[in-house]
């Protein structure tokens, strides 16, 4: 395939492929506990760690990340202290970010083109090191997920019986909204902090309408992410469009085909099955 | 994480003695604002006993369960699982919960088989699969409540009835010595009502269990309770005992009374 024999297109397909069959794992848990917004929260406050990396002259990365993990920390105790049922406190947050990340940037110089990458991700600009540095970040989140599967399935089909059974659920949920921070920030420069929560999501959604257990709507989102992720960097390069774009959507193609599969399955049983 | 070594998983169960005291309320009170939803409750639960709480909407019926299962802690007083206070309790393995509508919310789906297992996520901790013991005992209970023919069963197509043993099944997984129902017959039809009953019945007989059952509705106890105490003005009574009936003269002084 020619659009392969490039570099920047192997890096810009492995970062992708990489990122979206991570980023469901997470999010499959965050859907179940009705919280789908929270990545999207903490994507808007790691815009602010962007703006403000570019005003002090350190890594975007690092920037991000550091802003991520404070949003994850502040959106889980509001959590728990009940005060994020309503929506005024995400609204805060994600405005404030978003604010906040373009004043930032442009103080620093930089007007909307410096930001634009990180709002909607620039894959074709990835270097192999960063490719690297985002394949250990996303390796990491699946063995954290991976250590958590129990504990977080339990919490997430009733918290107040998995505390009666044992399982630490503060820790445990602390710990996966760290992990939605990291992927945010993993997935920032391939799909952007504006689209990158909509890959925690949507697969799964995609995924919930066929399986019949949490262990094939996960596996299942995982499938949904890679294949959106190889079909979205391509249509990209042939269509010149926006590769984060394409995927997302490719990602509510598959959503939407699933949705017709499941009323044909409905309408049709299969019998004896 | 619960790493106790007197865990009813590590090696076959045996009831504790008849006498032990498994849940013990010391005047507790309690309120979510201000004014106390339950005003020195004293109450103590045995090992075997089959205990019915009672009592109208909102009189504290779930927020005493609560509190002794350590999802609430009280204003005042004390709370005691298996001798220990719920604060540093570590045990869970010998507490099952059937909360009230668990997994009603559920949106994405989830097999009964993958609802029982996560009765185990406590006592497994991290990285840890369930051994063979584990998948023995989850064979069990998945017979014991008629669940084996729809392990695979996402949950959201399961009757009330089904769904109910499956929350019942998750909370026996650890083969616990106590066991603690809220409202366990709500939404669920007079068949699975029976089926339900027949298990318990088995439970306290058969295996040991002591039960505490929160219900509006006698029909789901009766014959099984050893007491009936009624949750009201902030106070437990006793209304009824294995002995027959008892009106009480005051509230407050159930934990002195034994049937």
């Amino acid at each position: 395939m020619e659009a392969l024999s490039f570099g920047f297109m192997q890096r810009a397909l492995i970062t992708c492929v990489v990122v979206c069959a991570v980023a469901p794992l997470a999010g499959a848990f965050v859907v179940q506990r009705r919280q789908s917004l929270i990545g999207d929260g903490i994507g808007h406050v790691a815009f602010a760690g962007v703006g403000l990396a570019f005003l002090t002259g350190t890594s975007p990365l690092l920037g991000a990340m550091a802003m991520a993990i404070i949003a994850a920390v502040v959106l889980f105790r509001l959590e728990r202290r009940g005060r994020l049922g309503g929506d005024l406190s995400l609204a805060l947050i994600f405005y404030g970010g978003i604010a906040l990340g373009y004043l930032f940037s442009q103080r620093a110089g930089g007007g909307l083109n410096s930001v634009v990458g990180f709002l909607f991700g620039s894959p074709n600009n990835i270097s192999w090191s960063e490719v690297a540095a985002i394949t250990a970040l996303c390796a990491a989140v699946a063995i954290v997920v991976t250590a958590l599967y129990g504990p977080l399935v339990s919490i997430s089909f009733d918290e107040a019986a998995a505390r009666v059974s044992g399982v630490p659920t503060d820790a445990v949920m602390l710990a996966l909204t760290v992990v939605v921070a990291l992927i945010v920030v993993g997935g920032m420069q391939a799909l952007g902090v504006l689209l990158i929560a909509g890959m925690m999501v949507v697969p799964v959604a995609a995924a919930s309408q066929l399986a019949r257990s949490y262990r094939s709507t996960m596996l299942g989102a995982s499938a949904v992410g890679v294949l959106s992720a190889v079909v979205g960097v391509l249509v990209a390069y042939y269509a010149d469009a926006s590769t984060g774009a394409s995927i997302v959507l490719t990602a509510i193609a598959c959503y939407i085909l699933a949705t017709g599969l499941r009323a044909v399955r409905r309408r049709y049983p299969v019998q004896g099955g | 994480m619960a790493s106790d070594a007197a865990h009813p998983l590590g090696e076959p169960s045996r009831p504790p003695p008849a006498q032990e005291v498994v849940l013990a309320y010391d005047q507790v009170t309690f309120g979510y604002t201000r004014v106390p939803v339950l005003r020195e409750v004293s109450l103590h639960v045995r090992a075997r006993e089959f205990v019915a709480l009672v009592g109208p909407n909102g009189a504290g019926k779930t927020t005493l369960m609560r509190l002794g299962l350590g999802l609430l802690e009280p204003s005042h007083g004390t709370v005691r699982l298996f001798g220990k206070e719920v604060g540093g309790f570590r045990e869970w393995g010998r507490v099952g919960y059937v909360p009230q509508r668990a997994g009603a919310g559920a949106s994405l789906p989830v097999s009964v088989e993958e609802v029982v297992r996560t009765g185990l996520a406590g006592h497994l901790g991290l990285f840890r699969r369930p051994t063979a013991h584990h998948r023995q005992r989850i064979e069990h209970v998945l017979d014991l409540m008629g669940l084996a023919p729809f392990r695979g069963e996402p949950i959201e197509e399961l009757s009330g009835g089904q769904m109910q043993r499956t929350l019942i099944a998750r909370a026996l997984v650890t083969d616990p010595q106590l066991l603690v129902l809220d409202e366990p017959t709500t939404g669920v039809d007079a068949d699975a009502r029976r089926i339900l009953k027949e298990a318990l019945e088995h439970l306290v007989q058969v295996e040991h269990v002591a039960v505490v059952y929160i219900s509006h509705d006698p029909e789901g106890f009766e014959g099984l309770a050893d007491r009936v105490i009624e949750v009201r003005a902030g106070h437990a009574n006793v209304l009824r005992s294995a002995s027959g009936d008892a009106a009480l003269p005051r509230p407050g002084w159930e934990s002195s009374w034994r049937r």
